[in-house]
């Protein structure tokens, strides 16, 4: 019963004094971050007592001559893993001491067993599954960080160079890891377990199916890893290819490389043919295509107008310059366009307004207008026909007209006259 | 094989254009085949035309079957501008790669934001600098003051010339084509071929960069 009770004491000794370190450094959690980030922690920054008491916790320590005061390893260990830090995460293989350790253990409960001390016995069995469940947390805990790096794309490091070294790490890392798994001997696990259910279990079974798994896991990164370690090279050739042409251009710029096309052999990448651009134009020799290029025609009438549509409508900021002047051309025939339709207007309501109504020629030529006779007449008989229909009956317009030809009955329009019949 | 399903692959080409599976997935995909390439071959024989490829066939463009005297004029002209706009080119690589804080330099099927890439320079004065000073480059040819009308002038010109690629008319983002990794292949093969010392140059550069 003693050592039961011994145990038992140790146990909430241990209990205690991890309960009070644990909070020692959660109530210096914000200066030793700082310590962490910064790799050295100022005296000053805390009083003499708590700092007495944090290098007792083995939480800080002094290095010999220096002022400052650093992180202890596990503790900077501790950190960096709670926050992913990949660039200070360390990765312990050192499986060969777990190995001694489990073998102790199982001989302690050989022992125990031969003794009949059943306590002792459950005590050693919970130290055993502890340190197998140690030895795969660790090979879990690598793998891990191990593909967090690998996601980030080591995006904790800021440069290409330093990703390339991360990456060798990493490599080197899985390596080590690798090794360590082929010191795990079944055989003698097995052995180990003779005769023993629950410890066949602990040792042989659950171990096996857990290291089998890591060590496809492990393979699957070391492949990414390599993969990516290759991506790496290759840009890092490029860029250097790129920075350093442009460097040597810069400082050559005369530089003329030699003649290649005139050598018997011309390098492959330099020969890239010129141009050729299939023209077609439309021919009507051909009778059974006469409808499918009417068709055609047809479309591109219609694509035509719905282009002029957008043109007008797409005037927008960005254009760029070519457009821009096209914009101001098309301005230019908007505002003729407009011009020649108010003229056209004037002279509807000089109409209204004079006795003895010239004739639409008469008018353009007493209002010395600029427009040609034609796209005159036109575009009076265009506002008459654009007129509503009430408007229309008060307006009479006659045409003088004149047969072209005997032949057919095509007539040219010489003048009009629009009048105004009051209702 | 029926050589007309090919038709307007073989224009494309025809029409001096690069094709890669950026620029048209389906036309790369059946160059990627022996049979198409041969058929294509075969049909352009008569305009002494083959189709050729870049070394890890990636990019696929139309060469000279027979390497006849004009042939051999042309091809001189054309590495004479090719050399021209090499170092604009370069330059603007090296500044997108700076400025975006990338691990490399763009390569086929990356995409651009145009607007990131403005923002980042206009908060930065050495950039700011650097894209100015390409950007009036003749092969650029951007007389504008402002980040904006430089990174689209430069942009525009790059689409021209096959480099990049904007999906959408409307929008300001671009995607890279297989022409990049020719250029670069070009560019590889002139550094060995006129023997360049490349390596000094890191060197030197990395003094001027102490300095």
């Amino acid at each position: 019963m003693a050592t039961y009770d011994d145990d038992k004491q140790h146990l909430s000794s241990l209990f205690e004094v991890g309960a009070e370190r644990l909070k020692l450094i959660g109530d210096n959690a914000k200066v030793l971050m700082q310590g962490y980030l910064t790799g050295g922690i100022d005296p000053a920054a805390l009083n003499e007592r708590t700092l007495r008491r944090l290098i007792n916790a083995r939480v800080l320590y002094q290095p010999d001559d220096s002022h400052e005061l650093k992180l202890r390893h596990p503790v900077t260990q501790l950190v960096a893993a709670l926050v992913t830090d990949e660039s200070r995460r360390a990765i312990h293989a050192d499986i060969a001491d777990k190995l001694v350790a489990i073998r102790g253990f199982v001989e302690g409960l050989r022992e125990a067993q031969r003794m009949g001390d059943s306590l002792r016995v459950d005590n050693q069995m919970l130290r055993i599954d502890e340190a197998v469940y140690d030895l795969t947390a660790q090979f879990e805990e690598a793998i891990y960080s191990l593909w967090h790096r690998l996601n980030s794309n080591f995006g904790f490091v800021s440069n290409l160079s330093d990703k390339i070294r991360e990456n060798e790490r990493a490599q080197q890392q899985i390596k080590r890891l690798i090794d360590g798994m082929s010191l795990i001997d079944f055989d003698e696990l097995i052995e180990l377990a003779e005769g023993n259910p629950t410890l066949r279990k602990i040792l042989v079974s659950r171990l096996q199916q857990q290291m089998s798994a890591h060590h496809g896991s492990l393979l699957e990164v070391q492949k990414r890893l390599v993969e990516l370690m290759t991506r790496f090279r290759e840009q890092q050739e490029r860029s250097l290819l790129v920075l350093n042409m442009a460097g040597f251009l810069r400082e050559h710029p005369g530089f003329m490389v030699g003649d290649y096309s005139y050598r018997t052999q011309v390098p492959a990448l330099v020969n890239c043919a010129a141009p050729i651009m299939p023209a077609a134009a439309v021919v009507l020799d051909k009778p059974e295509q006469q409808s499918d290029i009417a068709q055609l025609v047809h479309t591109l009438y219609r694509e035509l107008a719905l282009k002029q549509k957008t043109d007008t409508s797409s005037v927008s900021a960005d254009a760029l310059q070519g457009s821009v002047q096209s914009t101001a051309a098309q301005q230019a025939v908007e505002a003729r366009q407009q011009q020649l339709k108010e003229d056209a207007m004037r002279y509807f309501i000089h109409v209204c307004e004079a006795q003895e109504p010239p004739s639409a020629l008469a008018f353009l030529a007493t209002e010395e207008l600029p427009w040609p006779p034609e796209v005159w007449l036109f575009q009076v008989l265009a506002e008459y026909n654009a007129l509503p229909r009430q408007e229309q009956k008060l307006f009479a317009i006659t045409r003088d007209e004149r047969r072209i030809s005997v032949f057919n009955h095509v007539h040219i329009i010489e003048d009009l006259a629009v009048r105004f019949k009051a209702a | 094989m029926n050589i007309s399903v090919h038709g307007p692959l073989v224009e494309q080409l025809l029409a001096g254009q690069f094709i890669c599976a950026i620029t048209n997935e389906e036309y790369f995909a059946k160059l990627q085949h022996d049979d198409v390439r041969e058929g294509i071959d075969e049909y352009l024989k008569p305009l002494n035309r083959r189709v050729a490829s870049n070394d890890d066939n990636s990019v696929y463009f139309l060469a000279y079957r027979d390497i006849d005297d004009p042939a051999r004029e042309h091809l001189k002209q054309q590495l004479g501008v090719v050399m021209s706009s090499l170092l604009p080119l370069l330059e603007w690589l090296t500044y997108v790669q700076e400025a975006m804080g990338s691990d490399g330099i763009l390569t086929a099927g990356d995409t651009l934001k145009l607007q990131e890439l403005v923002v980042k320079t206009e908060d930065n004065p050495s950039l700011r600098q650097r894209l100015q000073s390409l950007a009036s480059d003749k092969f650029f040819g951007s007389s504008a003051d402002s980040v904006d009308a430089q990174a689209k002038q430069v942009a525009k010109r790059l689409v021209e010339h096959g480099y990049l690629q904007q999906p959408h008319s409307s929008r300001l983002y671009f995607t890279v084509t297989g022409k990049i990794d020719y250029l670069l292949e070009l560019v590889r093969f002139i550094k060995d071929e006129e023997n360049i010392p490349l390596d000094d140059y890191q060197n030197s550069q990395a003094q001027t960069e102490l300095l």
